[in-house]
C-alpha cells in the first residue's frame, strides 16, 4: 500500500467505527436494494417501446423519432431526414456490420466521423424508456465520438432492445465486464450555461433522431 | 469591516448581478419543482439515495478497496492523495510524463477545490476549460460562482462581449444560440487537438471500477476521448456500490440540479482504449483524493459526504439569492459550502459563512440527500462560540438577551418600551431607518410592531372569553 492510500486509511479507521464484515456489508447492500423499486417513477406502463418514444420525444428531451419495419428501410429514413434537413447525402456511418450490410446506394458513406461532421447515422445497443435514453458500449463496432461530433445524429434502435426503468437495463448486463464507455444519450445536446437558457447544440449533436426498427409490419 | 462584509456590501450594490442570479436561479427552482411533482416517489427515493450514501461512507474502506481492485481490472491506474496540492502534483506528473502542452478540462469541482487550474498553469501547460460555463470564466480570468452554473454572475450581455473580444469568428453575438454556436465552433479544434483530458467523477462504481460523469453539453466526453490520456480526479466520497444505486442516485441528482430526468450525456468510463477501439485514451489515471474528507468525517460532519454537488441548496437559500457566489470567497458557495468551508479553510478564516444564514430550513427541505444543513451549520457557530470567534457585540447582546429572558417581568418591560419607541421610527408600517438597528434597516425595511406585545394580546383575549 502507498503510503498516501496507508494515511487515508487510517484517517477513515479513526474515524469510524470498527469496520463491518463483508458478508455483513453485503446484507445491508441486499436490504438497500429491496427498496429500490418502490422508488422508481411510476410511469412506465404499456410497451416499453411505446413508452420510449413518448418520451424520446417529450419536451424535456426533444429528440424527433420515427418507426420503420426493418433495418433496411434505414437507408430511406436517412435520405428522407437529410431532404428535410437540407443537408447532403454524404454520412458518417458506425462501422457495425449490420449498418454496413445495408443498401447505401444514393449517399456517400464513411466509417470515421470527423471532427466538424455534419450527419452520421448510427446503431444503438438499446433505450431505456424510463427516459428516453438510448445505450451505447463503446467497442471497435462503436465508438464513442460517433454520438457526440456530428451536428445531426440519426440513431437506430430495435423495438426488442428497451428496457423498462434503468435498473432494468444494468441488471442486464450485471457481471459482464463493463464496456470502456457506457453512453446514455438522453436527447441533443445542450446547455443553459447563459441565464438559464436551454439552447440546444452546446458541443455535442444539435439534433438527435431516433428510428426504432420494429417490429416487422408485414 | 472584514473582507466577508466588503464583498457583501459589493455585491448588494451590483444590481447586474442581481439581474444575473435571478435569471438562473429562478429558472432553476421551478424546473426543480416540476420535475419533483412529476415524481410522487421522490420522498422515499430520497430517503433510500440517504441510506445508500451512509451505507457506503459507514463502509469507506471496504467500498474504496473494492473499487481499486476492480478498476485496476479495466486498466486504469489509480493514485491516492491526501491533500489538493498531492492531487496537483500528480496531475501536473500525469501531463509531464506524456509531453502534453494542452490539457482539455471538463468542469469539476474537486479541481476547483484543490487548485488544479492553477497547478496547470504554474507549470506552463495550457489549460482549455471546455464547459461553456468555465469557458466563459476562464476568458473573464474570474471564479466559479455556482457548482452548476459557474458562470451564473454573468448576463447574456456581459457573455456578448467577452466572446467577442475572445472568440475567432464570434459572427453576431446578439442572442443565447449565437454565443454558444460561437462557443462551440472556437472550441471545436481544441478538444481534438489536446494531449490530455481531465474530468472528475459524479460517481465511482465500487463493483465495476468504472467512474460516472454526467453533463448535457457533451464536452465530458469530448474531454475524455480523443486524447491520449485521461485523467479522473474524484474525492473518496464519490463512491457507490454498483450501476443500480448510481441510477437511484442519478434520478436525484439530475432532478435536484436542473429539473431534467436525466442529464443529456450519462457516461460511465472503465480504462483505457480497448483492443480494436478507434477512439479512447491509451492511458487512465484516476486520482483519488481526501483533501479533507476524512477530517470531515472525524469531525461529526459525516453526513456533508453525503453531497452530490447538485446546487439546490444554493438556489434555495434566500441569502445566495441577495450575494450570489463570489461573496463567499470559497470554492463551494451557499449552503452546502457554509459547511464545508470552514472544514477545508480553517473556521478561523471563514467563521462569517456558517453566520450567513437565516436557518429557514429551506436547503435541507430541497437537499436530495437530506443533509441536515442547517443542523451542521449552528454546529459551526456553536464550535465558533466555544472557540471564541462570536464578535464581542454578539456576545454582549445575548448575555443581555439572557440575562433578560431569565427574568420575565423585566422583558416585558423590556419588550413594552420597544414597541413604544419603535413606532417613532415608522413611516407607513414600516422602519426604514432606527438606532442600533442600521444593520438590519441598511439593505430592508423593518416592520413597524404590533401595537402591544404577545402576551399582553393573550391575556386580553383570554380576559375578554
Amino acid at each position: 500500500m502507498n503510503n498516501a492510500k496507508k494515511a487515508i486509511f487510517a484517517a477513515i479507521g479513526k474515524a469510524l467505527p470498527a469496520p463491518a464484515s463483508a458478508p455483513a456489508i453485503a446484507a445491508e447492500l441486499t436490504q438497500l436494494r429491496a427498496r429500490i423499486d418502490a422508488t422508481r417513477p411510476e410511469r412506465v406502463s404499456g410497451p416499453p417501446d411505446e413508452v420510449f418514444l413518448d418520451r424520446v420525444q417529450s419536451p424535456g428531451v426533444a429528440a424527433s423519432a420515427e418507426r420503420i419495419g426493418s433495418l433496411n428501410d434505414l437507408p430511406a429514413a436517412v435520405m428522407r431526414y437529410a431532404a428535410q434537413h437540407d443537408l447532403a447525402l454524404n454520412i458518417a456511418l458506425q462501422p457495425h456490420p449490420n449498418l454496413e450490410a445495408l443498401n447505401w446506394s444514393g449517399l456517400q458513406t464513411r466509417d470515421h466521423v470527423g471532427t466538424d461532421e455534419t450527419l452520421a447515422v448510427g446503431l444503438a445497443l438499446g433505450g431505456i424508456a424510463e427516459t428516453g435514453s438510448l445505450v451505447f458500449h463503446s467497442s471497435p463496432e462503436s465508438p464513442t465520438l460517433f454520438a457526440f461530433l456530428p451536428l445531426h445524429h440519426i440513431v437506430a434502435v430495435s423495438y426488442k432492445n428497451i428496457w423498462p426503468w434503468m435498473e432494468d437495463y444494468v441488471r442486464a448486463f450485471t457481471g459482464a465486464p463493463p464496456p470502456r464507455n457506457v453512453n446514455l444519450v438522453t436527447g441533443a445536446s445542450g446547455t443553459t450555461d447563459i441565464e438559464g437558457t436551454l439552447v440546444r447544440g452546446a458541443h455535442g449533436p444539435g439534433w438527435l433522431h431516433v428510428v426504432m426498427v420494429g417490429p416487422p409490419t408485414d | 469591516m472584514n473582507a466577508f462584509h466588503g464583498r457583501v456590501t459589493a455585491a448588494l450594490a451590483d444590481a447586474t448581478l442581481k439581474i444575473a442570479i435571478d435569471r438562473t436561479t429562478n429558472t432553476a427552482r421551478a424546473k426543480r419543482a416540476a420535475a419533483i411533482a412529476a415524481w410522487p416517489e421522490f420522498a422515499q427515493a430520497r430517503v433510500l439515495g440517504r441510506d445508500i450514501k451512509d451505507h457506503v461512507i459507514a463502509n469507506m474502506e471496504y467500498y474504496l478497496n473494492q473499487f481499486e481492485t476492480n478498476a485496476k481490472k479495466t486498466g486504469a491506474k489509480i493514485h491516492w492523495a491526501r491533500t489538493g496540492q498531492e492531487a496537483c502534483e500528480i496531475v501536473v506528473g500525469i501531463c509531464k510524463a506524456a509531453n502534453a502542452k494542452t490539457v482539455t478540462r471538463s468542469k469539476s469541482m474537486l479541481g476547483e477545490e484543490i487548485g488544479l487550474p492553477h497547478a496547470l498553469e504554474a507549470a506552463g501547460i495550457e489549460r482549455v476549460e471546455t464547459d461553456l460555463a468555465e469557458h466563459i470564466i476562464q476568458l473573464a480570468h474570474e471564479k466559479p460562482s455556482h457548482i452548476i452554473w459557474p458562470a451564473l454572475h454573468k448576463t447574456r450581455e456581459q457573455v456578448g462581449d467577452l466572446f467577442r473580444a475572445n472568440h475567432t469568428d464570434p459572427g453576431a453575438l446578439e442572442t443565447v444560440e449565437q454565443m454558444v454556436n460561437s462557443a462551440r465552433r472556437n472550441l471545436r479544434e481544441k478538444f481534438m487537438a489536446a494531449d490530455v483530458g481531465i474530468s472528475g467523477a459524479n460517481f465511482l462504481i465500487a463493483d465495476t471500477g468504472a467512474i460516472c460523469t454526467v453533463t448535457n453539453e457533451g464536452n465530458a466526453e469530448l474531454t475524455t476521448t480523443p486524447p491520449r490520456v485521461h485523467i479522473v480526479t474524484a474525492g473518496i466520497e464519490k463512491l457507490v456500490p454498483s450501476m443500480v444505486e448510481a441510477m437511484t442516485m442519478l434520478r436525484l441528482l439530475v432532478r435536484s440540479a436542473t429539473g431534467a430526468e436525466l442529464t443529456q450525456y450519462t457516461t460511465f468510463h472503465a480504462g483505457p482504449k480497448r483492443t480494436g477501439d478507434v477512439d479512447g485514451p491509451e492511458e487512465f489515471h484516476i486520482v483519488l483524493v481526501d483533501a479533507g474528507r476524512t477530517t470531515m468525517l472525524a469531525e461529526g460532519l459525516a453526513e456533508m459526504l453525503r453531497c452530490l454537488r447538485c446546487g439546490a441548496c444554493m438556489n434555495h437559500c434566500v441569502v445566495y439569492r441577495q450575494i450570489g457566489g463570489h461573496a463567499y470567497g470559497a470554492t463551494y458557495p451557499g449552503p452546502m459550502g457554509s459547511v464545508i468551508t470552514p472544514s477545508l479553510d480553517g473556521l478561523e478564516k471563514s467563521q462569517d459563512l456558517p453566520r450567513a444564514c437565516t436557518l429557514n430550513g429551506q436547503c435541507q427541505e430541497v437537499c436530495p440527500v437530506a443533509i441536515p444543513l442547517p443542523k451542521l451549520i449552528r454546529g459551526w457557530r456553536t464550535k465558533a462560540w466555544v472557540q471564541g470567534y462570536e464578535p464581542v457585540y454578539t456576545a454582549w447582546a445575548l448575555r443581555i438577551w439572557e440575562f433578560l429572558a431569565l427574568r420575565p417581568a423585566l422583558y416585558q418591560i423590556a419588550s413594552n418600551m420597544a414597541l413604544r419607541v419603535m413606532p417613532v421610527f415608522a413611516k407607513g408600517g414600516w422602519i426604514a431607518k432606527m438606532p442600533l438597528a442600521g444593520g438590519w434597516t441598511r439593505y430592508r425595511d423593518m416592520p413597524r410592531p404590533q401595537a402591544a406585545t404577545f402576551l399582553a394580546q393573550y391575556k386580553k383575549r383570554q380576559a375578554a372569553k
